[in-house]
């Protein structure tokens, strides 16, 4: 098979192939289109054709072209070890340390959004979209179970969990069958209880899941939780029908990502009556996962797609996009508009500027495969079907075999 | 006679003739039938299996002795049996989807195959609106399975769903209503008890085109020697539909093996894994795990396992064809 991917290059003209994931925001599609109008509009040489796909179908299009002349020139992907970072290990993508150096990129970005794409040595792609995960909270069903102020600790969430179950509403909504949702509980848990070194130890093979008591302790909480806290039948159903139990007032807290202000405002739910606070980890770290846009390693067209990007990231489009794919912007020097801000764009604003460093969704984390024995588990713990006292020893067993 | 015939055909001709000789023979073999006659037939759809099942099952037992992620860019490194020692020793998931499927296949030979023979009898009485229960058993056999687990999953809710709401009405359990899809030990019932909603139907119409089969004059005469409608059945009526009956087992146990779109419509293989099966966990290494020799591992394993199942029935067949030429 014929190697040398990307899109054409006739006629002095060259065409840059972009694949992206879909944006479902009509909003983000249009901001998309109109950066690349205007790139288009100031480099007449250069095309750029987006073709954005579903998640799987994207994954799909992606394992069975790079590395042929199908790849594309640039393909958006998660940056974290057990996504982007397969990519990178499967030789797919281009260490891009000439044009960070060309184009200043290392001044550009957050020092949390660099982390993720200069975590496998050299410069693997480009950051442009950081989402952080927060809880949200129904503001009124806080006050009817006499919470007045938010938890600071792992403890004090579990004692407002206990207020708000005894307030008869379901204290946090989830939804089971994807997996991924209610991981997001139990990496907070691991955090909190285990601290930054740790959880960074066992989640780089660094430290024996069977040998740290932090993670039994991880995973009593979740047990607990799953018990106590979920609504009853999480496990059957998925991410989009638990959050209709938190739009519909039935739910008091959903842990999300920032994406979720929008989808707040779309459900009819009044902004001003939802709240927003750090996961009480105590560690201050911003829990989170970043999208980068990777140059293909057999692009022929590598310089017109870094002359795009660096246009992308650009503090003027990043300015005029912000808002748009996330609260804050990979940009450093990028800064919110107060005056388009909702109250809950303000508050998730404050949870980014409160924290420090990153820990990442464990599915970025882990390799696909330690993923899913991570989520087994963790089902099984959360069903009941597993003391949690043998959780970590199932997954250490799990990477041992590896 | 032989010397007037080489007389006629001068001698430099006869090469040609020899080349007449085999032409005929092979227009008389052809006329003869056989293999070789049907050949020309049967090459279009023969390079068809070849290429679309023949050759990926060979590639799928080659790659099960490599270890590759999928990418292109990713080179196939031999290692052997080590990806069927992995599996048969330390994948955590394996002999869950191994059971799984035995359990399946099992259940689906009882159930769905016994509701089918007991709705065919019922309806090939003459019972009023006969028809429109003949049609309204079989419609869920032509649904997309898809659509029914997505049905089906919207039933077990434990919010909104119909089984929930029946629960709470008559107050079982907790009164938080059931949660079928959601218990790690139900889950593969609950969406085994789609499958059989979906299947009955399809066994029935097979069943009722036997019994179209079976002689009136032995059932008639079976009742005038005073047999009950017990004996009927036993003694007349199961002997004669003993090829459909093998038909629909058959059929039934290469769906139930290759089952995939229930379980990813309704679980995914969840909760904790515990509904997971041999043809979806093949699927999960390969294209999610981006672990293809394990996944064709798993596929070369279930290839077995429907041979085991499939070939003493197509041996079967193979025998009745030819004792009935």
């Amino acid at each position: 098979m014929r190697r040398g991917g990307g899109g054409s290059n006739a006629g002095g003209k060259t065409t840059v192939e972009w694949w992206t994931l879909n944006l479902s925001a009509p909003a983000a599609n249009q901001a998309i289109d109109k950066v690349i109008a205007d790139f288009q509009k100031a480099n007449p040489d250069i095309t750029i054709k987006r073709t954005a796909r579903a998640t799987d179908a994207h994954k799909d299009s992606l394992r069975t072209a790079l590395g042929t002349s199908a790849a594309p020139d640039i393909y958006d992907y998660w940056a974290g070890p057990g996504l982007g970072g397969e990519l990178v290990k499967a030789n797919a993508s281009a260490d891009l340390t000439d044009y960070y150096k060309q184009y200043h990129w290392d001044e550009r970005f957050s020092s949390a959004a660099l982390a993720p794409v200069t975590q496998y040595g050299g410069y693997q792609g480009v950051p442009w979209k950081l989402n952080g995960e927060s809880i949200y909270y129904n503001k009124k069903l806080f006050t009817q179970a006499g919470i007045t102020d938010v938890p600071k600790t792992l403890d004090e969430f579990t004692a407002d969990a206990k207020k708000l179950k005894d307030s008869g509403v379901t204290p946090i909504e989830f939804g089971g069958t994807v997996n991924w949702h209610v991981m997001r509980i139990l990496d907070t848990f691991l955090e909190g209880r285990c601290g930054s070194d740790t959880f960074d130890k066992l989640v780089t093979k660094k430290a024996d899941w069977s040998q740290e008591s932090c993670v039994t302790a991880a995973f009593s909480d979740l047990q607990t939780w799953s018990k106590d806290y979920f609504n009853p039948g999480f496990i059957g159903i998925n991410n989009d029908e638990s959050s209709a139990l938190f739009f519909g007032g039935k739910a008091a807290m959903a842990l999300e990502g920032d994406w979720f202000n929008r989808t707040v405002v779309g459900q009819k739910m009044n902004p001003d009556d939802v709240g927003v606070f750090t996961l009480p980890t105590g560690t201050n770290r911003l829990y989170g996962f970043e999208q980068a846009q990777y140059i293909s390693k057999d692009s022929k067209n590598k310089d017109a797609a870094a002359k795009f990007l660096d246009y992308f990231t650009s503090t003027e489009v990043q300015q005029q996009t912000q808002g748009v794919f996330a609260v804050q912007s990979v940009n450093k020097d990028v800064k919110a508009d107060p005056a388009k801000a909702t109250s809950l764009d303000k508050a998730v604003d404050t949870v980014f500027n409160s924290t420090k460093g990153l820990y990442m969704n464990n599915d970025q984390n882990l390799s696909q495969s330690e993923t899913r024995e991570y989520w087994r588990i963790q089902n099984l713990v959360a069903t009941g079907g597993m003391d949690p006292k043998d959780a970590g020893a199932q997954m250490q067993k799990f990477l041992s075999s590896e | 006679m032989t010397k007037l015939t080489d007389t006629r055909f001068p001698a430099q001709n006869a090469a040609q003739r020899s080349g007449t000789r085999q032409k005929k023979s092979l227009v008389q073999r052809i006329a003869k039938g056989g293999f070789i006659a049907s050949l020309p037939f049967l090459a279009p759809a023969l390079a068809a299996y070849i290429v679309f099942v023949i050759a990926p099952m060979i590639s799928a037992v080659r790659l099960s002795l490599y270890r590759w992620s999928g990418y292109n860019t990713d080179p196939q490194v031999f290692v052997g049996f080590k990806n069927y020692v992995r599996l048969f020793t330390q994948d955590p998931v394996f002999w869950t989807s191994v059971q799984n499927t035995v359990v399946w296949v099992i259940l689906s030979i009882l159930i769905p195959t016994t509701l089918g023979l007991l709705m065919a009898i019922a309806l090939n009485q003459p019972l009023i609106g006969r028809n429109l229960f003949r049609s309204v058993f079989y419609i869920p056999g032509v649904l997309a399975p898809i659509a029914v687990a997505n049905m089906w999953r919207w039933m077990y809710n434990p919010n909104y769903g119909v089984f929930s709401e029946i629960s709470k009405t008559l107050h079982i359990g907790d009164g938080s209503g059931v949660t079928l899809l959601s218990d790690p030990k139900v889950a593969i019932y609950a969406v085994f008890a789609a499958f059989v909603w979906q299947i009955a139907g399809l066994n029935m119409v097979l069943f009722l085109a036997g019994l179209q089969g079976v002689s009136k004059e032995l059932l008639e005469s079976a009742r005038l020697d005073g047999a009950n409608n017990w004996q009927v059945f036993k003694n007349v009526t199961l002997p004669a539909l003993r090829p459909t009956i093998v038909i629909v087992v058959v059929l039934t146990i290469v769906h139930s093996i290759k089952v995939f779109d229930l379980i990813v419509g309704m679980t995914g293989g969840g909760p904790a894994q515990s509904s997971q099966v041999l043809a979806l966990w093949s699927y999960t290494q390969s294209f999610l795990n981006h672990d293809f020799g394990l996944g064709n591992a798993v596929a070369t394993v279930l290839l077995v396992v429907t041979l085991v199942l499939v070939v003493p029935y197509l041996i079967w067949s193979a025998k009745g064809a030819d004792d009935n030429r």
